[in-house]
């Protein structure tokens, strides 16, 4: 049996760039629900790429940064792959005082190193986590998730992400570029799944033009 | 009287979709613009009565466009459609003017309650 077509037509291509412009409209939603925040949402871009060249793709998309904070969050369903939050290492302390703990200094109990990981692992949580959960929803699956990692002070040379696939293999890439209004700090979520979820995502990507069209 | 809807939207997913939806309502002409500056232009060149209207866009965004739509014909009535449900993004497109912000993806019966609302607001309801 040959293996399936490693690729989405152009129109299903655009049909998934909408609906994770969607989940992740729902994700910034979510955040400022906890967080008096302002997300700037910007045009989602999906792309097929070798999963080889994924740590040079990430290099791409956050020109200018040596080093990165890095939240990874796996999920399972149908749908399956990786979700990441990718941040400027130094944006972290924008973070922790977002989220409520603005005299850093004078936070008791958790050194600042300690509240930062809490801190972007909270942030990479609500972000993935509801992002993937829309996108799950629209397409009518449901996702178990893995619990999130943080992996701080990642330079970009370090993302040994390839592992997670099969040497050769394709992955589907959806990503977003948001911001933060009036605060210093602009990332990068992507998610990424292979070619096992190709065939069921077809048949999704059909279901939900059938409910909607 | 025939009702000019213009559809704003960079996906063309959902311009199928709303253009679908109101395919079933007499008389109404849709046309489509694939961003801020298509729509202000489509506007000044032959005004729509309803401008359904995306606000993340590529060239212009869709609360760029809202302020130069009023700006330039402020009874211009405007629907936003958004992936974008921040409250605070409701709420500012709501204060430039929008009569009302349909979450994506848009489903049928809401569009054409969007657009009866429009009509009953003209006294041209069926």
């Amino acid at each position: 049996m040959s293996a399936p077509e490693a690729t989405l037509r152009p129109e299903e291509q655009e049909l998934l760039q909408e609906i994770m412009n969607i989940a992740f409209g729902q994700a910034a939603a979510d955040l400022a629900e906890m967080v008096d925040i302002f997300v700037v949402l910007s045009i989602p871009e999906v792309r097929l790429i070798q999963a080889e060249v994924l740590p040079a793709f990430l290099a791409e998309a956050m020109p200018g940064q040596d080093r990165i904070s890095l939240v990874e969050q796996g999920f399972w369903g149908q749908f399956k792959g990786h979700g990441y939050l990718l941040l400027p290492s130094g944006a972290t302390r924008e973070l922790v005082s977002l989220l409520g703990n603005a005299d850093l200094d004078a936070t008791p109990g958790l050194p600042l190193k300690d509240l930062e990981m809490e801190t972007l692992l909270e942030v990479g949580n609500i972000l993935i986590g509801a992002c993937v959960g829309k996108l799950a929803e629209l397409l009518e699956d449901t996702v178990s998730y893995a619990p999130p990692r943080v992996a701080q002070e990642y330079a970009h040379g370090e993302i040994h992400m390839q592992d997670l696939w099969e040497p050769g293999s394709t992955a589907i890439v959806l990503k977003t570029l948001f911001r933060f209004s009036g605060r210093n700090v602009s990332g990068l979520l992507f998610l990424v799944t292979n070619q096992d979820s190709l065939q069921w995502l077809r048949k999704a990507l059909a279901g939900f033009l059938g409910r909607y069209a | 009287m025939g009702k000019s809807v213009l559809v704003v939207d960079d996906s063309s997913v959902i311009r199928a979709f709303l253009r679908g939806y109101l395919a079933g309502e007499e008389g109404v002409e849709v046309r489509e613009a694939v961003n801020g500056e298509e729509a202000v232009e489509a506007h000044r060149s032959s005004r729509a009565d309803l401008i359904f209207l995306d606000l993340t866009m590529p060239v212009m965004d869709g609360v760029t466009a809202l302020g130069l739509l009023r700006e330039m014909d402020p009874s211009v009535y405007v629907v936003v459609v958004t992936a974008d449900i921040q409250p605070r993004s409701i709420e500012r497109v709501l204060s430039m003017g929008a009569k009302s912000v349909l979450k994506k993806p848009p489903v049928k019966a809401q569009v054409l309650e969007a657009y009866h609302t429009y009509l009953a607001s003209t006294g041209s309801a069926p």
